[in-house]
């Protein structure tokens, strides 16, 4: 049995603040600790900021689509644009090396990919990029 | 010198706002810079980008920028990238003060 909840919002930074009080609420629910709580918080926002940005270039008319799913023993969380999207496969065999102190950019995947149990991208067949996000109950001791 | 950042770091024109306040700071003969984010409310690797940014430019002009009042939020990112052992970080702002000095 799980509970969705779906959230649209329109490609523009001050919406992200939607997505976090949400996001808090129901990570809240389900009782995970608090730095998973953190974790599940900063990748959400990273999906979405890549989605609002990369993905709709952040047309106000391109709606971001997150859906919040409150499984028993995970939250699963997928974020989706319209875009056009990007070789993940090709991105993920070589991601960059977050360390390197000159970069300004490329650290969000690398971070999602750290702080959840699963990151997967997937390109929807009538266009747009989905991303998945899966945090386990149980890794936290719940 | 104490910089005061509120609101969000997030990327977009916020990279080159505080690129031009750094070089600004620069110019004015400063190179020492504690960046207090306890006014920040929102930030993410972009946000850490811009950061860095700064580190790296006030390094390469023979100065150095510390962080003050990083939340839990920024604390878990410069861990999970590693960067937190590029920047050094304070709640207190008298030590953050201190610490230019020690050097």
């Amino acid at each position: 049995m799980s509970a969705d909840i779906l959230v649209a919002f329109p490609s523009e930074y001050k919406y992200l603040n939607l997505v976090d009080l949400v996001c808090n609420e129901i990570i809240d629910g389900m009782g995970f600790q608090h730095e998973a709580a953190n974790e599940i918080a900063i990748s959400v926002i990273e999906a979405c900021t890549n989605a609002l940005e990369h993905g709709n270039k952040c047309c106000p008319e391109e709606n971001v689509h997150v859906i919040f799913s409150m499984q028993p023993d995970r939250l699963v969380v997928e974020i989706q644009d319209h875009g056009e999207g990007f070789d993940f496969k090709d991105y993920l065999k070589h991601i960059p090396d977050p360390t390197n102190i000159h970069k300004q950019r490329g650290r969000g995947i690398f971070i999602m990919k750290r702080m959840m149990d699963a990151l997967i991208f997937e390109m929807l067949p009538d266009g747009g990029m989905k991303v998945k996000l899966e945090k386990m109950l149980s890794k936290n001791g719940n | 010198m104490i910089l005061d950042l509120h609101g969000k770091l997030m990327g977009g024109p916020d990279a080159d706002n505080i690129r031009d306040l750094l070089h600004g700071i620069i110019d004015g003969g400063s190179k020492k810079i504690i960046v207090n984010l306890g006014g920040v409310n929102w930030i993410n690797s972009t946000g850490v980008g811009i950061l860095m940014t700064g580190y790296t430019t006030m390094r390469r002009n023979g100065g150095d920028l510390k962080l003050l009042n990083v939340s839990d939020r920024l604390q878990s990112i410069l861990y999970v990238t590693k960067l937190n052992l590029i920047f050094e970080c304070f709640d207190d702002e008298a030590e953050a003060v201190e610490s230019f000095f020690r050097e």
